[in-house]
């Protein structure tokens, strides 16, 4: 189960898990944003490579255009994976406080 | 009439002899030298002919004459003559003609030829104050026994009485310490029958462990594989020392071999039971739980002579059943025939647990039980832990309980857990990933296993069931998914039917170095799941043309890392 949360101009919130059944869903919400992005990751406990794919999708299209995906709140279980995927070194994260 | 009384009367000359007498008695003697020493010096000192020194034998209420010159040893009533009369009145007799006393008994002097004149009869009383025996001392050589003798041989007396009570501790000690010495042995022999390596068995896990008590107790286990079965014994024989200790290793080393040549359960557990009513003494017994467990179908038939309670967690219930014991004690005596034994069986994620009294009965200092109750508790609350991990757990709750108090008795823990499992199977369909996801979280919280795995096994689960959707769609209608615990961590098998070989295990890592603009999401759960988890295996059946593929997890490695921890791939820095 995943919510997705647009909280204001240039932040959403995604909580829950972000796997191969709700990433369309995800990327559906993603498309929609423009400009520098905080997508605050403090609920998220669960991403697999269709989430990430999601996530590179939506940095690719950001960048084109100047923006970008800046990732506040990411466990230490995600960045894990950020790091074995090199995704450390796409987007911009901000570990969990 | 006391020590002082009389001391202040001796000569410089009397005190040297007597301290000569106590540095010779301070040695290290043996009792007959002992008295020979003691003697000896009371003749020199009282100058007198002849001496003795009777001890009181207080389980035959006789004096008893271990040594006098020239005399052989003699037993006389307690209560008689001289003796019984300083042994009443715990005073000194001085008979100046002893023919003359009513009391005087002339027996001895008959057997021996000798003629007693007169006579000194001193009571010898130990620290604690009890009568120990008496010295005398005879026909002082030029007349008759004055009170400076008197004297003098108050004090030798007392140098006597404390002379005999140091060698009865000093041989007491020896005997002690042969004593040690054999328990030490006898421990070394019960503890080294036991199994020195755990039963290996696919899906089980077993553990044993004993921990003895300070004095020799009698407990003893056995795990051992017997064709398709897996021998299960937990032992305590009664009381402490060396007799229940070899006991139980006997019983142990019967057992062994009954099944070894064999014996069926009931056979093996009757001849046992016969053959030690036949050797040990009638006042001793062992309970023992004597079990065999078919591996295969799951099932554990057993008898238990008097041991209890037999713990049977069950993952289903979450808690324990008890069974009773089929019979009484083994060695208690000798049977013609045995009522059947009982039986139950293993569910998936079952433990049973046999632990000897040193468990259910270690006292704190109020003197409460640790009891079944806690035992329960623990298994209950950890029985997702490796079986060793789990017995760990029972001592360190033992010992938090006992809070100092020391173990009075053997410990001893046997263990068997069948490894959980379960099984369903999931549509090819992205739609099942939910129902995924509850299965195994419904299995993690069913079998208490570590949840710190759950994230990392979701993770390979649905990279490799997505993989099977997407490659796969002409595959079997549903994918089969079986998860078990392992010792420490978890095993899962996806089986796929109709489908293509497709090793996962061979696909080549993502670049995970590229530029962002050269990225592509394909190929990066496979290139995850390989640096995640702690093996990672693919068999294909061409015959079937079915695929499976297996991994395991472990959480000793990831005590921090919230799962398994990641692995560096050789090319991970390309």
């Amino acid at each position: 189960m995943l919510t997705i949360d647009g909280k204001g101009p240039g932040v959403v919130a995604l909580a829950g898990r972000l796997d191969a059944a709700e990433s369309p869903r995800a990327q559906a919400a993603l498309d929609a944003v423009h400009g520098i992005v905080n997508l605050d990751c403090t609920g998220l406990e669960y991403i697999s490579s269709a989430g990430l794919g999601v996530l590179l999708k939506t940095q690719k299209r950001l960048l084109a255009a100047n923006g970008k995906l800046r990732l506040t709140g990411v466990n230490r279980q995600l960045q894990d994976i950020f790091m074995y995927s090199g995704f450390d070194q796409i987007l911009e994260i901000e570990p969990v406080r | 009439m006391s020590l002082r009384h009389h001391l202040h009367r001796l000569s410089i000359d009397d005190v040297e002899l007597i301290l000569a007498v106590t540095s010779k008695l301070a040695a290290p003697f043996d009792l007959t030298t002992m008295l020979a020493e003691v003697v000896e010096a009371a003749k020199h000192v009282l100058h007198a002919e002849r001496g003795s020194v009777w001890l009181y034998d207080a389980a035959t209420d006789e004096m008893v004459l271990r040594i006098a010159t020239g005399i052989a040893p003699v037993r006389v009533p307690a209560g008689v003559g001289f003796l019984g009369a300083c042994a009443r009145e715990r005073r000194i007799l001085n008979i100046p003609d002893c023919y003359a006393d009513e009391r005087f008994n002339p027996e001895v002097d008959l057997a021996s030829g000798y003629r007693t004149r007169c006579m000194l009869t001193l009571p010898l009383v130990d620290h604690k104050d009890a009568f120990v025996g008496a010295m005398q001392v005879l026909n002082k050589i030029d007349g008759v026994f004055d009170q400076k003798d008197e004297s003098l041989a108050v004090v030798l007396a007392a140098q006597c009485a404390v002379a005999i009570q140091r060698t009865h501790m000093t041989e007491a000690a020896i005997e002690g310490e042969k004593l040690r010495h054999e328990l030490e042995t006898a421990r070394r022999v019960q503890m080294s029958t036991l199994p020195a390596a755990m039963p290996m068995v696919a899906g089980y896990d077993f553990h044993g462990m004993s921990r003895p008590a300070e004095q020799t107790g009698g407990d003893t286990f056995d795990l051992a594989v017997i064709g398709q079965d897996v021998l299960v014994v937990l032992g305590d024989a009664t009381g402490h020392g060396i007799a229940p200790a070899l006991s139980v290793t006997q019983m142990q080393a019967m057992l062994r071999m009954a099944f070894r040549l064999g014996a069926d359960l009931d056979t093996a557990f009757l001849a046992t039971n016969n053959q030690l009513a036949e050797t040990m003494a009638d006042d001793r017994f062992i309970t023992a739980f004597v079990g065999l467990l078919d591996t295969a179908r799951h099932r554990v038939r057993f008898h238990s002579g008097g041991q209890a309670p037999i713990l049977h967690f069950r993952a289903e219930a979450g808690a324990c059943t008890r069974s009773n014991p089929t019979t009484f004690p083994l060695a208690a005596m000798p049977l013609k025939s045995l009522r059947p034994g009982a039986a139950f069986d293993l569910a998936p994620g079952d433990v049973l647990a046999l632990l000897s009294d040193g468990i259910f009965e270690y006292c704190n200092a109020a003197y409460e039980q640790f009891g079944e109750r806690r035992v329960e508790q623990v298994i209950a609350e950890h029985r997702g832990l490796p079986m060793a991990a789990l017995a760990s757990r029972l001592l360190t709750a033992v010992g938090e309980f006992a809070d100092g108090a020391p173990q009075e008795d053997d410990i001893t823990i046997v263990l068997v857990k069948r490894e959980a499992a379960a099984h369903e199977s999931f549509a090819r369909t992205f739609d099942s990933l939910p129902a995924l996801v509850a299965f195994t979280s419904a299995f993690f919280a069913r079998h208490s296993v570590n949840r710190a795995l759950l994230n990392t096994l979701d993770l390979a689960l649905e990279e490799l069931f997505t993989n099977m959707v997407k490659y796969s769609p002409g595959g079997a209608p549903q994918v089969d998914v079986d998860i078990a615990t392992v010792a420490g961590g978890v095993e899962v098998v996806l089986t796929d039917y109709d489908v293509d070989f497709f090793d996962v295990t061979r696909v080549p890592d993502a670049d995970v170095n590229l530029p962002i603009e050269q990225r592509r999401p394909g190929g990066l759960g496979l290139h995850l799941i390989r640096r995640m988890l702690d093996s990672l295996d693919y068999r294909y059946s061409e015959a079937e043309r079915r695929s499976q593929t297996w991994f395991r997890m472990n959480a000793a490695e990831s005590p921090g890392s919230g799962g398994a921890t990641p692995r560096e791939g050789p090319d991970a820095h390309d």
